[in-house]
């Protein structure tokens, strides 16, 4: 658990922004929804430091890529929304591209040191 | 973005709070969902999330302006520390209040005086004529005749602004002749004697007023809109045209009620009927900040009041290529610059003005075109004003420094009390740097205090200076206000004051060593290590008390000494002058004299009846109950300024010699003393004998050693110098008075009557010698002017003292602020020298008490600390005095009766100084000697 968590629990800051806005694309959600979204998907090999998640989204918000507005969660409790916009897109278009980019030369290397 | 951000925090942070509650609510609901107890949900709920409250700082830290923050926590720690210290503070904050304030309230008047432009639209573009001649006048030239100021440029030379009526129509012609044209409009303005002061009566009410002669197109050429009617037109202004004038805002308003009731009135000039068409706007003054034209009139209309007056004009006037009178403004083109205008028309004009000459003497002395930028209007007043506000101005920037060192000697000694405070902060991490920064917010702190508090005192500064600087006239020509340009300059030297006394006592009190400062348990052993090679108390030299050696304490001291003394010297040369001048010998008693002006031309009387009328005048007004003697003269002799050719017959005229023209009893009435023969009197009138009284100085030149009664002297004609005017008999010599200005040498005059011939009487100044206040028998004279001529209107009263008190009033506004300002300087010189005398006492009290437990006397003590106190100003005096001798020609030319390196000057300053610093090192002293060994010790 531990060895997991020092692998793959410290998420680089543009990573967790990134991992955010996808998770907005099927729709708006508020901060818990989205935390445990990231959770579920990566089969908890992602653990979002719910700490990080919060002034995050107030990065994403600050920079116009999502925007915020109350409203009512399925537990019926006020919370806070979370919905991607359009320069959030293009945003998360550019970024996967890049991360995908990284990966494939990581890869390379990886590949070629293995042989 | 980031500032909306920063201003949105608070609204933010709540918002971020609810989040977090509800993301927790969230957890909470589903740690249920997975079966914990309640107190489990919760904990594994907040274990998850971390603590909410560093999420929130975390979002409150990425919305910072951390400069910001910190300097606004510096501010409220700087004003806690302040007000632990009431004391210091509120001495700290009047020394800066009144050192600001007097530099807000003189660079508010520099200001108006310098760069306040003129209230008419774009006025950058404006440039006055002048003209510039190298020789003096007094040799033959082009300008014959003059009517209006020259200034003298220092030796080198005349200036002057008046230019012949057909100068002005070869400037206006610019446009019409070539296309290179550089004016767009060129208009023109006279103030000459005829309309300096006319009668004008309203409706049966006389009164005097002032007056400008413009041109039709002045108006136009300011671009200046009318506040009601229209503005004088260049229809208006040609011969033969109806009369119209138009009327200032304050006139309008003071005579007329509402502007709009002005337009269409009939009002009588001179006693020449003129209707007025409009009235100016209420901020519009002219083009001369010195005076204020309550009518103007076209410039044609001269001809109108000069009908009837010996010296008034004529059309000829208006062809005279020689006859200098017209005063000559124009606006540039767009796109053309004072340079381009001036290379453009320079030898044009010159071209033109070697057209007038008549002999060779007069081609080589041809005044030459120089065009100044007339933004802020004729520069009448700033010469006048100019060097005296730069030597206040001086004085006060002194007073700040004084200011400024002795805050910074106070902050000194209040920091040497923080050492402690400072060297814990340092030992925990702050930077020096930010600790300075802490330090310099405080003393900005106070240097802002003070200039608010100093802006305040400005203001009333402000109304004071105004009454000094216009010598209690009626106008308020010269004056200042409180703009958002003064304001700025005020802000900026507060700032500026405050970085500048609060770093070095900043940069001073971070350094140390810092582990030493805190293991101290007082101050006592930084004491106990420079005191241990002293034993004998009784040499207390400098560099045992004060924060360090030769210490920036020191300096500071030694510097305000000197500065005070160099103050406390320029306010005695100052109050000695004024001192000389208002001692200056009169020849006449300047005591209950009453004078006032009477121009009964102007209302309609002519020649003859003129004379009989100012005669019997005189004779009512000597008539009333109170007035001992009664008589009249051309002007009063303070003011008198006449050259006419007067000599003795066969020889040449003197250029010293002077007249004026009186009516009788002038002697009696003046009380000069007649040495010989008799004053003038009632039996001397037209008809018969032409007679004069000489002045003693006259009778000495022309007779010496002989007997001038029966003599003759006389009257030239100026036309021509081989005619008679008058040939008049020698029938008096009297003592000598002074005539005209005050600082002048004694000159020879000539005392001729008023009613023997030429030149015929025009305005005449009454003289009444009276039993007590001549100003209570005002409104007795108005009465008897108005019974024997209600058309006329009495002006200038004044009494003669008074008079001469006008002529005073640079040197007394001088010597006033000077001694206020010296008195300043010493008054904070020493509450600085108190102040630090006293810290440096109270810090050093252990070793006092030890040295006075081992017998040190409580009189030597306090010789010691006066000692201290006598060697800083000693010091200070031998920077000082040297100094004072060195820079105190520059004063010269506003001194009187002296020499700038007067000794007593100096001698009275140096006692005045050492006297109030040792009063203000006596109290430290007697301290310090009064000062329990035992209590001293425990102390420790």
């Amino acid at each position: 658990m531990a060895d997991n968590r020092q692998a793959n629990g410290e998420m680089v800051q543009g990573t967790l922004d990134m991992l955010i806005l996808r998770t907005l694309i099927t729709g708006p959600a508020h901060g818990h929804t989205i935390a445990h979204v990231i959770e579920h998907t990566s089969e908890n090999v992602l653990e979002v430091e719910q700490g990080s998640l919060y002034p995050a989204l107030h990065r994403l918000e600050d920079r116009g890529w999502v925007n915020s507005y109350w409203g009512a969660s399925e537990n019926n409790r006020k919370a806070r929304y979370y919905k991607l916009t359009a320069a959030g897109k293009k945003q998360l278009t550019a970024e996967t591209n890049r991360w995908r980019q990284v990966v494939a030369a990581i890869g390379r290397v990886l590949g070629e040191t293995a042989e | 973005m980031s500032l909306w951000r920063f201003f949105r925090r608070s609204k933010r942070d709540a918002e971020l709070a609810h989040e977090l509650d509800s993301h927790l609510a969230h957890e909470i609901d589903d740690n249920l969902a997975r079966g914990m107890s309640p107190e489990e949900a919760r904990r594994q709920a907040y274990l998850k999330l971390g603590n909410p409250l560093r999420i929130r700082d975390t979002v409150w830290e990425t919305n910072r302006i951390a400069w910001l923050e910190d300097t606004w926590r510096d501010f409220r720690y700087a004003a806690r520390t302040l007000a632990k210290t009431p004391g210091f503070t509120i001495v700290a904050v009047l020394v800066m209040a009144l050192g600001i304030g007097a530099n807000t309230a003189i660079y508010s008047f520099l200001d108006s005086l310098l760069l306040r432009s003129l209230p008419v639209s774009d006025p950058a573009s404006l440039v006055v004529l002048n003209w510039h001649a190298k020789s003096s006048l007094l040799g033959d030239s082009v300008m014959q005749s003059m009517s209006g100021s020259t200034y003298d440029d220092s030796g080198q030379g005349s200036t002057a602004g008046i230019f012949p009526y057909p100068a002005f129509e070869l400037f206006q012609h610019d446009g019409a002749q070539n296309n290179d044209a550089v004016f767009s409009d060129v208009f023109a303005y006279c103030h000459t004697r005829e309309v300096r002061s006319m009668n004008v009566a309203i409706n049966g009410q006389a009164e005097v007023a002032s007056g400008e002669l413009v041109s039709g197109n002045y108006f136009q050429g300011l671009a200046v809109q009318p506040a009601a009617g229209r503005l004088i037109i260049p229809d208006d202004d040609r011969t033969g045209a109806a009369a119209v004038a138009v009327v200032s805002h304050a006139f309008s308003e003071k005579h007329f009620g509402r502007a709009g009731t002005a337009a269409g009135q009939s009002i009588l000039i001179n006693n020449l009927s003129f209707v007025v068409v409009g009235v100016t706007p209420a901020e519009f003054f002219g083009v001369d900040p010195a005076t204020v034209p309550e009518i103007y009139i076209p410039m044609h209309t001269n001809l109108l009041l000069g009908t009837g007056d010996t010296f008034g004009f004529r059309p000829a006037d208006y062809l005279d290529n020689n006859y200098y009178w017209v005063e000559i403004m124009a606006r540039l083109r767009p796109g053309v610059s004072l340079a381009q205008a001036q290379a453009a028309w320079a030898p044009r004009f010159q071209q033109w003005v070697a057209t007038t000459a008549s002999n060779d003497e007069q081609r080589a002395n041809l005044p030459a075109l120089a065009l100044k930028q007339g933004a802020t209007g004729l520069d009448t007043l700033r010469r006048k004003f100019s060097k005296p506000l730069y030597v206040l101005m001086t004085l006060v920037a002194l007073i700040l420094a004084i200011a400024c060192s002795n805050v910074a000697n106070l902050l000194l000694a209040r920091a040497a009390t923080r050492k402690r405070e400072i060297a814990l902060r340092m030992s925990v991490g702050a930077g020096r740097l930010r600790v300075i920064r802490q330090l310099l917010t405080e003393s900005v702190l106070l240097a802002s205090l003070g200039g608010a508090l100093g802006v305040l005192m400005a203001v009333w500064g402000i109304r004071f200076l105004t009454l000094l600087l216009g010598g209690g006239q009626g106008n308020a020509t010269v004056h200042a206000d409180l703009n958002w340009h003064v304001l700025g300059v005020a802000a900026v030297l507060s700032i500026f004051t405050g970085v500048l006394f609060g770093l070095a006592p900043a940069l001073q009190s971070t350094r140390f060593d810092l582990a030493s400062t805190l293991k101290e348990i007082r101050s006592s052993q930084s004491r106990a290590r420079d005191s241990s090679s002293r034993i004998r108390f009784a040499r207390v030299g400098i560099s045992g008390i004060g924060v360090s050696r030769i210490g920036v304490s020191q300096v500071l001291l030694v510097g305000q000494v000197a500065l005070s003394l160099l103050m406390l010297v320029a306010a005695g040369l100052f109050v000695r002058t004024l001192s000389n001048l208002q001692s200056v010998e009169l020849g006449f008693n300047r005591e209950n004299l009453l004078l006032f002006k009477l121009n009964a031309r102007q209302s309609g009387h002519r020649d003859p009846e003129i004379t009989d009328f100012y005669a019997h005048l005189r004779d009512r007004l000597a008539a009333i109950p109170g007035v001992r003697d009664a008589s009249l003269a051309e002007d009063s002799l303070i003011n008198g300024e006449n050259l006419l050719p007067i000599s003795l017959p066969g020889l040449p005229t003197s250029p010293e010699t002077r007249f004026i023209t009186v009516g009788p009893d002038f002697m009696t009435t003046m009380q000069i003393p007649i040495l010989a023969g008799r004053d003038i009197e009632a039996r001397d009138h037209a008809g018969t004998q032409r007679v004069a009284v000489i002045s003693e100085r006259f009778a000495r030149i022309n007779f010496p050693g002989q007997n001038p009664l029966g003599r003759h002297v006389i009257l030239w004609k100026r036309s021509d110098e081989k005619a008679i005017e008058r040939d008049m008999e020698i029938v008096g010599v009297s003592k000598d008075a002074r005539y005209g200005n005050l600082k002048r040498e004694i000159l020879p005059v000539v005392y001729l009557p008023y009613d023997q011939g030429f030149p015929q009487p025009n305005q005449m100044t009454y003289i009444l010698r009276t039993s007590g206040d001549p100003l209570s028998y005002v409104n007795s004279v108005r009465e008897e002017v108005r019974q024997a001529d209600g058309r006329i209107a009495i002006s200038d009263v004044r009494t003669q003292t008074g008079e001469i008190s006008e002529h005073l009033h640079q040197e007394i506004m001088l010597a006033d602020l000077c001694s206020a300002f010296a008195v300043l300087a010493v008054t904070i010189a020493c509450v600085g020298l108190y102040g630090t005398m006293s810290y440096t006492v109270a810090r050093r009290t252990g070793e006092i008490g030890i040295r006075m437990a081992l017998g040190a006397q409580r009189g030597a003590v306090v010789r010691a600390v006066l000692g201290e106190v006598f060697v800083l100003v000693a010091v200070g005096l031998a920077i000082s005095v040297p100094a004072a001798l060195g820079t105190s020609r520059f004063v010269q030319s506003l001194l009187f009766g002296m020499k700038p390196n007067d000794p007593l000057a100096l001698t009275v300053a140096v006692a005045i100084l050492l006297g109030a610093a040792l009063l203000a090192g006596y109290v430290p002293a007697r301290r310090a000697s009064r000062i329990d060994p035992m209590a001293a010790l425990r102390h420790e």
